[in-house]
């Protein structure tokens, strides 16, 4: 990360290969369409490397941090585009998916947590798995939330407090994701 | 937070980015004096930091890496033209931003580097660079402070005349303060992209002092 932070372009080569796979998947996970997912994509590393790469561990990996630049440029993007479509769509159905990575040790372990997390937020109550990931992959605030679902904000932040308990739990149960 | 204030709902919408940035500044200041509220946040933090996890993965597209690792080695080599003693000073413009009351400036444009990579000129007021790569611009800001209540920073080109013209990049910044934007539009007559705070959707006219001052004229 050091020859990152001191803009090594073959060393943010290496951060981009290991990471572009899982920074494309959310970008498409929150936005639905491809074209739009690569911009997400491209942004997001692009304002990395431009950013002097402040990478801080103590708040946590790598990954992590990759991935919340991710997020933020999606949702700086549907913040551009008011119109909002295409921010509620599920993975479930979508066109284009791409040919699953090789299966090498990393991926195979990657594929069992991904299978845990999604198996975990299936235990969750819809109510509550519903305002996670409005908030999470849509971008909306508890109040946006409120306004959609026609509820008061506080029980939007109720069942986000409530989902994510149980959240915890569930994946704490599941081979040891939480330490 | 507020003595009546919920702590542990709070910490569940601020973990997945849900409150409004008024709310998750005083969360903020909040934690600092609460440490169930810092456990809690830190626990939680663990929880929503897999999320991405559960969607399904794809592959990056190779054109996704063509275009990342272009503009990445555009800068890697505007870098080696830009070492010192190579910096020049491109001119030096006196520029009240039209409109606005700000008591800004005397405006030094500095382009750090040109010729066949990216132009990079860094602004006069605040912390921030604009790139600008064969017509093409990215606006990179540091240090700004979240936008208040529901508010979002918008994007301005100010030409050698008229008003500031509004442009449809808005953003926001990640909570230490940095973020970047492509800049739309023809930058030909601009004199200087500027940045203000205003609702969300943004405005047609400024409506608050420039954050941002960037000449590039």
């Amino acid at each position: 990360m050091e020859r990152v932070h001191d803009r090594d372009a073959q060393a943010f080569e290496v951060l981009f290969d290991r990471h572009c796979d899982a920074a494309y998947s959310l970008a498409y996970r929150m936005c639905g369409r491809a074209a739009m997912a690569e911009d997400i994509a491209q942004e997001a590393f692009v304002s990395l490397w431009r950013s002097g790469a402040r990478y801080d561990p103590v708040r946590g990996s790598v990954r992590t941090w990759v991935l919340s630049t991710v997020r933020n440029r999606a949702i700086d993007a549907f913040r551009r585009d008011t119109a909002k479509q295409g921010r509620d769509v599920t993975d479930d159905g979508l066109a284009e998916r791409a040919q699953a990575p090789e299966r090498t040790d990393t991926e195979v372990e990657r594929r069992e947590q991904a299978r845990q997390v999604r198996g975990a937020l299936g235990t969750l109550p819809a109510d509550q798995r519903q305002v996670i990931e409005l908030a999470y992959f849509g971008g909306f605030s508890h109040s946006e939330i409120a306004q959609l679902l026609s509820l008061p904000a506080g029980t939007v932040k109720g069942r986000m407090r409530l989902g994510l308990g149980r959240l915890k739990v569930a994946m704490s149960e599941s081979a040891g994701l939480i330490t | 937070m507020p003595e009546t204030g919920d702590c542990g709902a709070d910490a569940a919408a601020y973990v997945l980015g849900a409150l409004e940035p008024m709310e998750a500044e005083r969360f903020r200041l909040h934690m600092e004096s609460c440490a169930i509220c810092r456990a809690e946040v830190d626990s939680l933090e663990q929880i929503v930091g897999e999320l991405p996890s559960s969607a399904h993965q794809h592959r990056a597209p190779k054109t996704l890496r063509r275009r990342v690792m272009a503009e990445v080695q555009a800068d890697a080599r505007a870098d080696r033209r830009a070492r010192p003693g190579r910096h020049r000073i491109q001119g030096m413009v006196l520029a009240p931003v039209v409109s606005l009351t700000v008591a800004v400036l005397a405006v030094v444009g500095i382009e750090i580097t040109s010729t066949a990579g990216t132009a990079v000129y860094a602004a006069s007021v605040g912390d921030a660079q604009v790139r600008v790569t064969n017509g093409h611009a990215e606006l990179v800001v540091h240090k700004l402070p979240l936008p208040r209540g529901s508010r979002i920073y918008e994007v301005w080109l100010q030409h050698r005349h008229g008003a500031p013209q509004p442009t449809t990049a808005l953003f926001s910044v990640t909570a230490s303060g940095d973020g970047s934007v492509d800049v739309p539009g023809n930058l030909h007559g601009v004199r200087e992209v500027l940045v203000t705070q205003e609702r969300a959707g943004g405005a047609k006219h400024p409506t608050s002092q420039p954050v941002i001052v960037a000449p590039i004229d």
